[in-house]
């Protein structure tokens, strides 16, 4: 229930890392021209989509509880 | 005879029940089994209600106490007049008893009382001290009425030093766990750099809870935060504890776990000492943050955890990375990514005007032999030829002179004639001389025109 859908969507872990990589790779020598071109667009979607992730204003808590579920924990404001 | 008794004076105080019992008299002397030589008994008072003596009051029955009676009176008066007391000294004879009370004697070098704990306390010791001990104990005085011994209940028990049953308690837990290995910094995992979800096993209400928040608030509000509440102190906070760990990792949801509680004393931190933790820790799929206290206090919890926090707030920081930083280093990558492409590119022409010279280089260094030998060939075929041709040259000129001595010329010089046609063929028969033929007569100095006269002789 406070999954959101979003379990398919690679997480902010996953996205910096591979953006180390595609870094790594452009700088690296051996690399032909249609594949750099492909990470590089690979790359700006992976900051696009971080940047998103990053601008979340309000952290989430929730308490979990009994048989799995949660609940949103107020008093994690005070 | 007197039977041996004492007053309660010997605890240093008079009880308004010993007085309402007899009120003309202090109070209710009991009998103890304490050699009566030291005793200076200070009142009299006989186990009677109208506190006559035996001898003196004939005629009269005296009351017949039963033994249940006067243990039972003599445990009333222990338990509801004496205040609980501290009590120094060297711990014998320590028994745990199936049942979980524990048995034991507290002695100095000259006497001995006995204890007992019982399992409600007992269960708070961190460790049973060994005998030999010195210890301190608080309890109350009370009585065994089955025996008739006096005893005191142990409530709390410490080591002389305050914190040594709690350390020695630790170190031996230290001791096994090591001895297990796990407390190898090789089984430390390390924390995932940027977790989705940060999961927390600690009290609701405790501070903790609210200062890794205020951090993680701050550092990375992007994070999902789930809590498991537990009990962080006091009796099953460590099952309590253990559970949690165990719960919040089978959920699934988080990705990496902060379990702590703040400061507190040894006593309320000593769920995070405790075995049922240090295995719920060690056995946790998750990577574990322990954040127990402040910096100075180290549990075995921080022990067998991946990561050591010293408290709570410094757990947060280190589980999340700072947004602001993150931001930074997100705007910058753009560019570095085109520059990187760019760099590519550049590489690869580079590489392709390299290729290409030394393409050339080679193919220039594979010819240059060839050239040589091929340099040296044609002069040899040259020097080779030169000389067949200065032969041939030789060969021709002693032809030459051979020919020149067949040459018609040669014969001329002897004074032979030869007669040519107009088309300067020889004419060798009389045939070729019809009349008035011209021809011309070559001789040995020159050419005479001629013309053929008349017909031939015969």
């Amino acid at each position: 229930m406070s999954d959101e859908g979003d379990a398919a969507e690679p997480g902010l872990e996953r996205r910096l890392k591979r953006l180390e990589h595609i870094v790594a790779s452009l700088e690296a020598d051996d690399l032909d021209l249609e594949k750099a071109l492909s990470l590089f667009e690979e790359g700006v979607a992976h900051v696009r989509a971080a940047e998103r992730i990053l601008a979340a204003a309000e952290l989430k808590v929730e308490e979990l509880l009994q048989g799995d579920r949660t609940r949103p924990l107020e008093n994690g404001e005070q | 005879m007197k039977p041996d008794r004492q007053t309660l004076d010997l605890f240093g105080f008079r009880t308004p029940q010993a007085e309402a019992v007899a009120p003309s008299v202090a109070p209710v002397a009991i009998p103890v089994a304490l050699p009566p030589a030291e005793m200076e008994p200070e009142d009299d008072l006989d186990f009677v209600e109208d506190g006559g003596d035996p001898d003196t009051h004939a005629g009269v029955e005296p009351k017949v106490w039963t033994v249940t009676e006067v243990n039972r009176s003599v445990k009333e008066m222990l338990e509801d007049f004496l205040p609980p007391v501290w009590v120094s000294g060297e711990v014998a004879n320590w028994t745990a008893h199936r049942s979980g009370h524990r048995y034991f004697t507290l002695k100095d070098d000259q006497a001995q009382l006995r204890c007992v704990m019982w399992r409600s306390d007992a269960r708070l010791l961190p460790i049973d001290p060994e005998d030999g001990m010195n210890v301190r104990v608080f309890g109350g005085l009370t009585l065994y009425e089955a025996r008739g011994e006096y005893q005191l209940a142990v409530r709390r028990l410490e080591a002389q030093d305050a914190e040594g049953l709690w350390r020695m308690a630790f170190e031996k837990l230290r001791k096994k766990l090591d001895a297990e290995g796990l407390l190898d910094p090789r089984r430390k995992r390390p924390l995932p750099r940027f977790p989705r979800s940060v999961g927390i096993v600690t009290s609701t209400t405790g501070a903790a809870l609210k200062d890794i928040l205020t951090v993680l608030r701050r550092r990375a509000p992007w994070t999902r935060v789930v809590v498991r509440a537990c009990r962080v102190q006091g009796e099953g906070a460590a099952a309590d504890v253990a559970d949690a760990i165990r719960v919040l990792a089978a959920s699934g949801r988080v990705d990496v776990m902060i379990v702590g509680r703040g400061g507190g004393s040894i006593e309320d931190l000593w769920a995070f000492n405790e075995e049922a933790v240090a295995r719920a820790i060690a056995a946790c799929p998750l990577p574990v943050i322990s954040a127990v206290g402040h910096e100075i206090d180290v549990t075995i919890a921080d022990l067998v955890a991946d990561h050591r926090a010293p408290t709570p707030s410094a757990a947060a920081e280190v589980v999340v990375q700072d947004g602001v930083v993150l931001r930074d280093a997100l705007r910058l990558l753009p560019a570095r990514l085109s520059r990187s492409l760019r760099g590519a590119v550049e590489r690869r022409g580079r590489r392709i005007a390299e290729a290409a010279l030394r393409l050339e280089r080679g193919m220039r260094s594979r010819l240059r032999p060839l050239r040589e030998r091929a340099a040296r060939d044609l002069e040899r075929v040259e020097r080779g030829v030169g000389r067949r041709v200065e032969r041939r040259r030789q060969t021709f000129a002693t032809l030459g002179a051979r020919l020149h001595a067949l040459s018609p010329l040669a014969v001329l010089a002897r004074g032979y004639a030869l007669a040519l046609g107009e088309e300067g063929h020889v004419l060798r028969r009389t045939a070729d001389f019809p009349p008035g033929q011209p021809f011309t007569l070559r001789v040995t100095d020159g050419s005479v025109d001629c013309r053929a006269v008349g017909e031939e002789a015969s």
